[in-house]
């Protein structure tokens, strides 16, 4: 009896884990020992021989001056999409406290549907600005803008950035509304009657403790940016025009998918994954640290 | 410096019953006045007007001869202590204290000057660094309370800050809360529902019930002389004793004397409190004088604290409970029957029908 309980004791821990540690191996640790592994072989165009070549995809990649546009690419367009997509939701999310105030989790509940709205939005929004069908870029065009995200980089830059930052708002807006609901009406009532303005309010009591939302949301978004964004650009830019709108996970997919450049594109992933890693390293070092109380 | 006054205030919220009612009453100068009343009498909502976290849907609210309807919380002069303190969680327990005054852009080596003297006040120098989750409730609520007085405001607002003490802390904060009035002299309003905190703190109480002040005065003159039959038994622990007296002064079993009473043509509630009733020693019945009440209880259960007993008894055998109060040591043994005395002045009688005192 004692012996069968210990042996479900030691066991059950194990079973919980699985599942999570399985997803983990087979989609995350699996993948990316692969592209190591591939990012030292050269494989020629038919797929037909393979050869083992060190580090010279790498050596291609570092001389490669798209490779650097890129880079640069990425970090306008992650800085913009992060920005956007932080502040618009804070704004918004604002917004709606104001009105759910003392309103109940049933009201609060109600919201969620108009939080989910954008995603939906942001399809339609994509079409409205096709240059040649969508309404709005007519309508932009009627008004002498010339709306051209296909010849016009700063056009289609400023395209995606929308897009990317569109379909991240609501995310951030349902963390940022449960972060400012969570936050108990007195110490806003007590900094009032302490003399502080609506907005220093909102800089020295609501912020600072809406801060570690913020930062979770922060690290999410530039994982988002930095991984997830290439079916948008795919959608609406194919990177282009010029290389304007390639963003390094955009540039893998394609020098691997359509420029059928396996090792190259492998290195590059590997590049990328250890930029992430470092830079979410760096967020929880310093950044963490000054958000906690 | 500060008299608060209030005149015909009243609350609606959204539509809905009032939640105050035609509130009429003045804080002097100086004055500590507590607010106390039942769970969702409106005491907080009375309180949230006065520090101007609820808009006034009728009246008018003076601070010293300054109608403050519309006048913004901040610009009130006063600071408000809140049940849960409301610390801000990510500032050291000096920068809590600094804060209101930064605010108002005093001068630093004054507010550090201020904030060492609350700190002095309130024993909390060692803690000043402290984030406020670092601290005891006791400490926190000193902090709260730091907070206000830094700001040397004319009227200080409490909202229950004892209420999430332990018991004896409790007790003694409730002593250095009235210390430091004193000390400072500024004009308080208190809101509790513990009717004993509220008599120890107040030079003036203001019972409410429902919305609407049942009663306003001295502690001691509302326990002498309750004009109302809430009064009567939410002032005093244990509580008062009621019993039911027909129009013609008849009373149930085991009473005796009630028909001298000038019972009003509705009926009348007789009010005792338990330590007027004195019980007869063996053999030896009090003497009484015309106009005493008599009554005849079965000893239920005796609970003795050592300097007083609680007895608990039925009236007439089987009747009402009634409870008795006696100095000292008495171990009556239950189901014995025993004679209870209280004398004339000390019996309160209120209309069955208003439930306002009748004078006997
Ligand atoms: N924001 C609000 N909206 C609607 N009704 C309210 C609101 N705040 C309070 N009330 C109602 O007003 C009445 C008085 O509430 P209040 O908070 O003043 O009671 P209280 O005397 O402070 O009670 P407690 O001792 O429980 O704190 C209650 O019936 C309550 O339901
Ligand atoms: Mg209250």
């Amino acid at each position: 009896m004692q012996k069968r309980s210990y042996f479900a004791g030691r066991m059950l821990p194990y079973a919980l884990l699985a599942p999570q540690l399985l997803v983990t191996i087979v989609f995350f640790y699996v993948p990316a020992a692969q592209a190591v592994w591939q990012s030292f072989l050269l494989q020629d165009a038919f797929g037909i021989s393979t050869e083992f070549v060190w580090f010279e995809n790498y050596q291609l990649l570092f001389s490669d001056a798209a490779y650097y546009q890129a880079i640069s690419v990425t970090a306008v367009f992650s800085v913009l999409v992060t920005v956007a997509a932080l502040s618009i939701s804070l704004l918004l999310a604002v917004q709606a406290d104001k009105s759910l105030r003392g309103a109940g989790v049933y009201k609060t509940l109600l919201i969620w549907p108009y939080a989910v709205a954008p995603v939906v939005a942001g399809v339609l929004w994509l079409f409205m600005f096709q240059p040649s069908l969508g309404t709005l870029a007519r309508g932009l065009r009627h008004f002498g803008v010339d709306w051209n995200p296909y010849l016009n980089s700063g056009d289609a830059l400023s395209l995606v950035v929308l897009a990317a930052a569109w379909k991240q708002i609501s995310y951030n807006f349902l963390f940022f509304l449960a972060g400012l609901q969570s936050i108990p009406k007195s110490l806003i009532e007590a900094a009032a009657i302490d003399g502080a303005r609506p907005a220093r309010r909102f800089w020295t009591i609501v912020f600072p403790l809406l801060s570690p939302t913020a930062f979770y949301l922060l690290t999410v978004n530039i994982v988002y940016v930095f991984f997830d964004t290439f079916g948008i650009i795919h959608a609406v830019t194919h990177g282009g025009p010029a290389g304007a709108t390639t963003t390094l996970v955009y540039k893998v997919f394609n020098d691997g998918r359509a420029g059928g450049d396996l090792g190259g594109s492998a290195a590059q992933s590997v590049v990328l994954m250890a930029i992430v890693i470092a830079l979410t390293a760096v967020q929880f070092r310093f950044i963490e640290r000054k958000v906690n109380y | 410096m500060a008299e608060v006054r209030l005149t015909s205030v009243g609350k609606i919220y959204s539509g809905a019953v009032p939640a105050v009612k035609d509130i009429t009453f003045s804080v002097p100068d100086g004055g500590f006045c507590v607010l106390v009343g039942p769970s969702g009498c409106g005491k907080s909502t009375l309180l949230r007007m006065i520090a101007g976290l609820e808009t006034i849907t009728m009246g008018e609210i003076r601070i010293s001869d300054r109608v403050v309807n519309t006048v913004e919380p901040m610009d009130r002069d006063i600071a408000m202590v809140f049940q849960n303190y409301a610390l801000y969680p990510h500032m050291s327990v000096y920068d809590n204290m600094a804060y209101g005054l930064r605010n108002r852009k005093t001068p630093e080596p004054e507010i550090s000057a201020r904030v060492a003297e609350a700190a002095r006040i309130l024993e909390l120098e060692p803690y000043l660094e402290r984030r406020p989750r670092e601290l005891s409730g006791g400490q926190r609520q000193r902090v709260a309370m730091g907070r206000a007085i830094v700001r040397q405001p004319q009227v200080f607002l409490f909202d229950e800050p004892l209420s999430n003490l332990d018991a004896k802390l409790r007790g003694a904060m409730r002593v250095e809360i009235k210390k430091l009035q004193r000390q400072l002299g500024v004009t308080s309003i208190y809101v509790t529902h513990d009717q004993l905190e509220a008599m120890t703190l107040a030079d003036q109480l203001v019972v409410m019930n429902q919305g609407v002040v049942e009663q306003i005065g001295e502690p001691l003159s509302l326990y002498e002389r309750p004009e109302t039959v809430f009064v009567a038994q939410f002032i005093g622990a244990p509580p008062m004793n009621m019993i039911d007296l027909a129009p013609g002064g008849g009373g149930p079993k085991g009473l005796d004397g009630s028909s001298e009473l000038p019972v009003p043509a509705s009926g009348a509630r007789l009010g005792i409190r338990p330590e007027h009733l004195v019980v007869d020693e063996d053999g030896r019945p009090v003497p009484t004088r015309p106009g005493d009440i008599r009554l005849e209880l079965a000893v239920d259960a005796v609970e003795a604290v050592g300097a007083e007993t609680y007895i608990h008894g039925r009236l007439g055998g089987d009747g009402l409970m009634i409870t008795a109060r006696e100095h000292g040591k008495m171990l009556l043994p239950p189901g014995t029957s025993r004679v209870f005395t209280a004398r004339r002045e000390n019996l309160h009688l209120f209309d069955a029908a208003t439930g306002r005192r009748v004078d006997i």
